[in-house]
């Protein structure tokens, strides 16, 4: 009975170290858990996969470095997909301090595919008033952001020679870690314009989305790490790309990490049984 | 006047905007770019208005030493010397800009974002008890949707992601949507009585 009770008094210390190992050791031997694709993730994917070839793709970069871990991994296989097709890509963000994880992608992925700045893709930056930076780019992209995030006229480069409006973007992706982010985009963009969102979040607020899918107003959803790793997986069967997965090496940490934390739930409410039958 | 004044222009804006989201007439139309453009120049200045906020703020900390006041100094001097830097040595890839942002605030904010793992289970095990029904549905629950969320779930069970998926698409999306419509009617009823001036917070607190 002792030892029952005493489940429940595991050190601190004890827990980290064993978060640590569970963590770690998939790193350095990965034991290539294979999920199965979501149908959100589909979703999201056959949205973009389905684009006419030169179509506009907008991507917000609505995240900062503490999301990175989960939405970087899914804004690179965005970006691969893209490119595969042969999309013009526009990124933005809603984020100041994403701007240099939106940059660090771009220069990542367009050389994969020999994309040139300006024709293939361009990267408008962050700007200052959220609401009128949406509703700008409902009226004109080229009054919005009159010069890209390195201070060139966006009219000087063949991608945004003519300007552009959300009727001319037949879809956008936000990848959000919060407010601003997907709710901004459904709340000003897709329901005032009518544009269709696309939205890649992290695992813990995936289940805020789901209204918003079931409503139509969200056209597919990238919930996480796991998602993150599905895409790659589509992309890859696909032939879209042969690049590193770094979502799918994570994802063993991640599965044995919810154990963990299952099993340490588990021991906990054993131990608490075994106090309360005692008393 | 000092009062009036703004919430004169707030009645003003406020039922202006809400007559313009449902008219799409070429003067509303018009008048929207109008707004736009203002809203961007009013953003810009809310901008230095928070700079000079935050300066004053941590300035007064440090002047007084008041607290944990080393934290204020940190902010001022990361705030001063990362505009300067960006300032005169721009924000390009090759920018002491961007050293600093690869090198100090991408591991920082990945490491405050890795470190929730290990809270996040201490948490659990301490809290996390089935003291009563409705804690032990919520228990199983999340077991459900923690091993669909991962391919070790779907290694135990394939039904598990597709139970994971119904729990997020039925009983979860119910009790959003009923979440997200008490919000937005709160949103509703805040933003009306700030148009008809009720709600005054907004004017400073002394007011």
């Amino acid at each position: 009975m002792k030892m029952l009770e005493g489940l429940g008094k595991i050190d601190r210390r004890i827990i980290f170290l064993a978060m640590t190992i569970a963590v770690i050791f998939p790193l350095l031997r990965p034991l290539y858990l294979v999920g199965r694709v979501g149908r959100r993730t589909e979703e999201l994917y056959k949205a973009i996969d389905r684009l006419p070839e030169r179509s506009f793709l907008l991507i917000s970069i609505d995240f900062d470095p503490s999301s990175m871990p989960e939405l970087y991994p899914m804004y690179l296989s965005i970006l691969r997909h893209a490119f595969a097709k042969n999309l013009r890509v526009i990124v933005m963000g809603l984020w100041l301090t994403g701007t240099g994880l939106a940059e660090e992608g771009l220069r990542t992925c367009a050389p994969e595919y020999h994309k040139i700045y300006g024709e293939d893709y361009i990267f408008l930056g962050w700007k200052a008033g959220i609401t009128a930076v949406m509703f700008g780019l409902g009226r004109s992209l080229k009054e919005t952001y009159p010069t890209d995030y390195y201070g060139k006229p966006v009219d000087s480069y063949p991608i945004l020679k003519e300007d552009i409006t959300y009727r001319d973007i037949p879809f956008m992706v936000s990848l959000s870690a919060g407010v601003p982010g997907y709710e901004t985009w459904i709340a000003y963009a897709q329901t005032r314009f009518g544009i269709k969102v696309g939205a890649g979040v992290t695992a813990v607020s995936a289940a805020d989305a789901y209204p918003y899918l079931q409503s139509g107003q969200l056209t597919g959803l990238l919930g996480g790490l796991k998602s993150a790793a599905e895409y790659e997986y589509l992309n890859e069967k696909a032939g879209y790309a042969k690049a590193e997965k770094p979502a799918s090496q994570l994802m063993d940490s991640q599965s044995l990490a919810h154990l963990l934390i299952m099993i340490l739930v588990i021991l906990g409410n054993i131990s608490y049984f075994a106090v309360r039958r005692k008393r | 006047m000092a009062r009036s004044l703004p919430l004169s222009l707030c009645f003003i804006m406020g039922i202006l905007m809400v007559i313009q989201f449902f008219i799409p007439h070429p003067i509303s139309q018009s008048f929207l770019d109008i707004i736009i453009k203002w809203v961007r120049i009013i953003m810009a200045f809310a901008l230095a208005i928070g700079v000079r906020s935050i300066t004053f703020r941590h300035y007064e900390r440090i002047k007084r030493q008041k607290g944990e006041w080393g934290f204020s100094l940190v902010t001022l001097i990361a705030l001063f010397a990362c505009a300067f830097i960006g300032l005169f040595g721009g924000v390009g890839p090759q920018s002491y800009h961007r050293l600093i942002y690869n090198h100090v605030m991408v591991p920082l904010g990945a490491t405050m974002f890795s470190i929730l793992a290990f809270y996040m289970a201490s948490a659990a095990y301490r809290a996390f008890r089935a003291r009563t029904k409705e804690a032990t549905l919520l228990l199983i629950a999340a077991f459900i949707v923690m091993l669909g969320m991962v391919p070790i779930g779907t290694a135990i069970s394939p039904r598990l992601s597709d139970l994971a998926e119904w729990l997020l698409s039925v009983p979860n999306m119910a009790a959003k949507r009923g979440i997200l419509f008490g919000v937005a009617l709160g949103g509703i009823a805040t933003a009306l009585k700030i148009i008809l001036g009720i709600e005054r917070g907004w004017l400073g607190g002394k007011r």
